[in-house]
Parts: C-alpha cells; sequence; structure tokens
C-alpha cells in the first residue's frame, strides 16, 4: 500500500473523511481538518508510520496546503527514517 | 419572579439509558448496581458499582468521538433525550436567552486516568492530544452549549455530590429573575475507572459487596450499611420560563418551585444536621410553603454510616412530628451514587414519583438502624395519589447542601 492509500484508509476509518475527497489537491481546509484536528491526525499518523513528527504547528500550516502535501511530508519523514531503503 | 417548569427530561443511568426503563427500575425496585469489569481486577478490593450499558459510537461520529470523555458522552446523550422530550426547537427561540449549567465531581475523570495509565503503566510519553480538552471539568456544559448554539450562560458547579443540585437550582434562578428564558441543567459523572475507584476505595467510604447478592450492596437507612456504591450516567433537564413554554406549546413535566443552599462549613467529609436541616427551611422559604407542604423526600441517603443518621435527624428538625409521615426514600438504593451527577438524577426520580403519583421505593431495607426511624418506603414502590409537592435534597463533601422543592405539573 503506498503512503497515500494508507492516510486515506487511516483518515477514513479514523476522522470519518469520505475516501473520495481525499484527493491529492483536496485543500485541508475543505477537509474540515484545522489545527486542532491536524494535532490528532499527526498523533495517529506518528502511531500507523512508526515515525516522529517534528516540526511545530506553525511550521506544518505553512508547509501542508492539501492532501497531497500532507502525503509527501510524511513520505519524507518515513524515507528518512534509520533503517529506511 | 417567573415560574419555572421542567420542560424535558434526559436520563443515562445505571437503571437505563431512557426515561421509561428508568421509570420501569424505579416502579419495580430493581438494582442497577452489580460487579464491574475494568483494568487490574485482581487490585479492586471494591468491584462494585452502576455502571450504564452504552455505546458511544452508535450515538456519534468516530471524529467527535474521539474528543469525548465518557462523562461528555453521558451528557450529551441526555441532553439531545431531554431537547427531543420538550420538543424543543432552538433555531426558533432566542439562543443568547438559553444556556447550560452541569454539575460534575471530577469532569473527564476516564481521560486523566488514561493518561497516567499511559505514563505511569505503560512507560510511555504518548498521552492523547485531546486528553486537556476531555478531562477538563467543563467539556460536558461545553458540548452541549455547542451542540445547540447556546449563547448565554455556560457554567459547570462542582460540589462534589450536589453539583448537579446547585446547577438546577442555579439554573432555575437565572430563568426565575429573568436573565434567561431556557436553561439545559443538570449534571454528569463517569467515576467508573481504576485511579477514581482505588481513590474512593482509600477513603474507606465504599460498601462492601454484598456477599449473597451483589447487586443489594447499596443499604441506606440499614442497621447494616456500609457504605456508598458509585454509579455513573448522566441526568439532564429543560428548565423553561412557564409562558414561554406554554407560548411554543411544551408540556411540563413538573415545576420548580423552591431551592435552597447552605454550607456547613464546619468538616470537610462529616455532615451537620444544623447545615442539611438550614438548606431544607431555605428551600421551603424559597417555595412559600410551610413544612406540611411536602407530600414526599427523595433523600440524600448514601449509605454511609454518617449520613443517613444525620439525614434522618435533619428532616426531623425540620418537619417535627409530621416527619414520621413524609415518605422519605434514597433511591440511591437502586442506582448507587452518581457523585456530580446524583442530584439531578434524583431529581428526575422525584419529578417522576410526582407525575405518576409513586413513590419509589428504598429497596435492601430489611433491617432499619434504630436511629433511622421514618417512613423510607422500604423494599417496595407505593402508590401516592394526589402527592403535589416534593423535596430532593444532596448533601456533599467540603459541605454544600443543595436542596430543590419541585411540585407536579397537573
Amino acid at each position: 500500500m503506498t503512503t497515500f492509500e494508507r492516510l486515506q484508509a487511516l483518515l477514513g476509518k479514523d476522522f470519518d473523511l469520505p475516501l473520495e475527497k481525499l484527493e491529492r489537491d483536496a485543500r485541508l481546509e475543505d477537509l474540515e481538518i484545522d489545527s486542532l484536528r491536524m494535532i490528532e491526525i499527526m498523533f495517529s499518523v506518528e502511531d500507523a508510520f512508526k515515525i516522529t513528527i517534528p516540526a511545530e504547528q506553525a511550521e506544518l500550516k505553512a508547509r501542508l496546503t492539501t492532501f497531497g502535501d500532507l502525503v509527501d511530508y510524511i513520505d519524507g519523514l518515513v524515507a528518512g527514517k534509520p533503517g529506511a531503503p | 419572579m417567573r415560574r419555572v417548569a421542567v420542560s424535558g427530561i434526559g436520563v443515562i443511568s445505571p437503571l437505563g439509558n431512557d426515561e421509561s426503563s428508568f421509570l420501569e427500575s424505579l416502579a419495580l425496585g430493581r438494582s442497577g448496581i452489580g460487579r464491574l469489569d475494568g483494568r487490574f481486577p485482581e487490585r479492586m478490593t471494591c468491584r462494585i458499582g452502576g455502571a450504564v450499558a452504552f455505546d458511544g459510537a452508535a450515538l456519534f461520529p468516530n471524529a467527535k468521538l474521539r474528543m469525548l470523555d465518557r462523562v461528555s458522552q453521558f451528557a450529551l446523550a441526555a441532553s439531545m433525550q431531554c431537547v427531543a422530550n420538550a420538543a424543543l426547537d432552538f433555531a426558533a427561540i432566542d439562543r443568547s436567552r438559553a444556556g447550560v449549567f452541569l454539575g460534575t465531581g471530577l469532569g473527564g475523570a476516564h481521560a486523566t486516568d488514561d493518561g497516567y495509565f499511559t505514563l505511569y503503566a505503560e512507560n510511555s510519553d504518548r498521552v492523547k492530544p485531546f486528553t486537556v480538552l476531555m478531562a477538563m471539568a467543563n467539556a460536558p456544559a461545553s458540548w452541549i452549549g455547542i451542540e445547540y448554539g447556546l449563547t448565554g450562560p455556560n457554567l459547570t458547579f462542582s460540589t462534589a455530590c450536589s453539583s448537579s443540585t446547585v446547577a438546577i437550582g442555579e439554573a432555575a434562578r437565572r430563568i426565575a429573575t429573568g436573565e434567561a428564558d431556557v436553561m439545559i441543567a443538570g449534571g454528569a459523572e463517569a467515576p467508573l475507572n481504576f485511579g477514581t475507584m482505588k481513590a474512593w476505595d482509600a477513603l474507606k467510604t465504599l460498601a462492601t459487596e454484598d456477599k449473597d447478592d451483589p447487586a443489594a450492596s447499596c443499604k441506606p437507612f440499614s442497621k447494616n450499611r456500609s457504605g456508598l456504591v458509585l454509579g455513573e450516567g448522566a441526568a439532564v433537564v429543560v428548565l423553561e420560563e412557564w409562558e414561554h413554554m406554554r407560548r411554543r406549546g411544551g408540556r411540563a413535566r413538573g415545576e420548580l418551585v423552591g431551592y435552597g443552599l447552605t454550607t456547613d462549613a464546619a468538616h470537610i467529609t462529616r455532615p451537620t444536621i444544623e447545615g442539611q436541616a438550614s438548606a431544607m427551611v431555605k428551600a421551603l422559604e424559597s417555595a412559600g410553603i410551610e413544612a406540611n407542604g411536602i407530600d414526599y423526600i427523595n433523600a440524600h441517603g448514601t449509605a454511609t454510616a454518617a449520613n443517613d443518621a444525620v439525614e434522618t435527624a435533619a428532616i426531623k428538625s425540620v418537619f417535627g412530628e409530621r416527619a414520621y409521615r413524609i415518605p422519605v426514600s434514597s433511591t440511591k438504593s437502586m442506582h448507587g451514587h452518581l457523585l456530580g451527577a446524583a442530584g439531578a438524577l434524583e431529581l428526575i426520580a422525584t419529578l417522576l414519583a410526582l407525575e405518576k403519583e409513586m413513590l419509589p421505593p428504598t429497596i435492601n431495607l430489611r433491617s432499619p438502624d434504630p436511629e433511622c426511624d421514618l417512613d423510607y418506603v422500604p423494599l417496595k414502590a407505593r402508590a401516592a395519589h394526589g402527592i403535589r409537592t416534593a423535596l430532593s435534597s444532596s448533601f456533599a463533601f467540603g459541605g454544600t447542601n443543595a436542596v430543590l422543592v419541585a411540585r407536579a405539573a397537573r
């Protein structure tokens, strides 16, 4: 499963987000992912992907606008994880 | 002063999660107390409680459920019931004149317990991000306000076991004085987790499990009473200015006519006869009725050694010889002690008693304490045709005594 698919499944299951709306160019604010929700999503992502998200809220907000940004950001962290290929 | 109607009732309790099953249990004298499941069962010295059979996932979407402590789930579920029961359309009223007053002793005790479990038992630093929002004591009231968009006052009262009686009394006062037209008021509590249970157990106030029948462990006014049994749940009512209710075609389930509030200022746990009696007297005064106008008392009746004897003496000091002719019952014998939700649940039991002309019993009362010599409606519910006015009392650790006077709507 790709990161895109895994994240789709996670957000669908735990946060009731409709899968068909979770497109790469879907804007996070249109998905009603506000800063509070993002904190919880990141917590779940850390558990699911076994990564640590170093960024503070402000940085995340500046970096992540779309669902695709979120996928790429997680991919980057997974790739940088010790033991990653 | 304006008249205050109770125009809706909502119940999540060990005796059922709707008004009709709650009423049925009261009428049948059925206990909601039993053995508890949970963490570290082998370390629980007291394993009985009044648990609620509740599935939050059936009521709330996942994303919301993850933000709600069990206490807030109870509060929201009970508020949805009472708003539906009141047939209240908040879109059609001035929501700036509507608010929420709720009582809770401990707030989100499960979130607190879970957080500590993660930290100390699992040795992990991964405390859930919403722990603060779930644990804060005002979360249940806030969620109700958000649910209905009520922009009037939203307050949480924490006076231990009298919290929700205070919340309802203060809310009624806001309506009576004209500051609000509609108030959602009541209490919620969810103390049946390992940490909270152990803390209560350490205080040596919890009942010993009845060996023959765990469901019969709470024995108010009995010679062999051994302490209180913790319960969980929420009880919430819609309070509404009488004419406001009438104009929109609402139906009164009862009327709140009096509220008395006093403080012992004597001891952090031990109750006083004077403190309890003064709250009853103030409640009668505010209702403008004489002592002989009371037809039923829903007692605080915790089944602790201290409370039941003191409460009996307090009732005698207020009502004199007539005390022996007023039926007094402790429904805690059936639902346990819901702490910050207890007073609200017992007010609802009182309203139902008035509406159905039925006195709920004090179950498990087979051998009365000689010091407790009133008519406690032992074992079985009793018909009481024509009863009109009743007291519901709550007396708390910390010494806050609160008493409500309710009148039948008919």
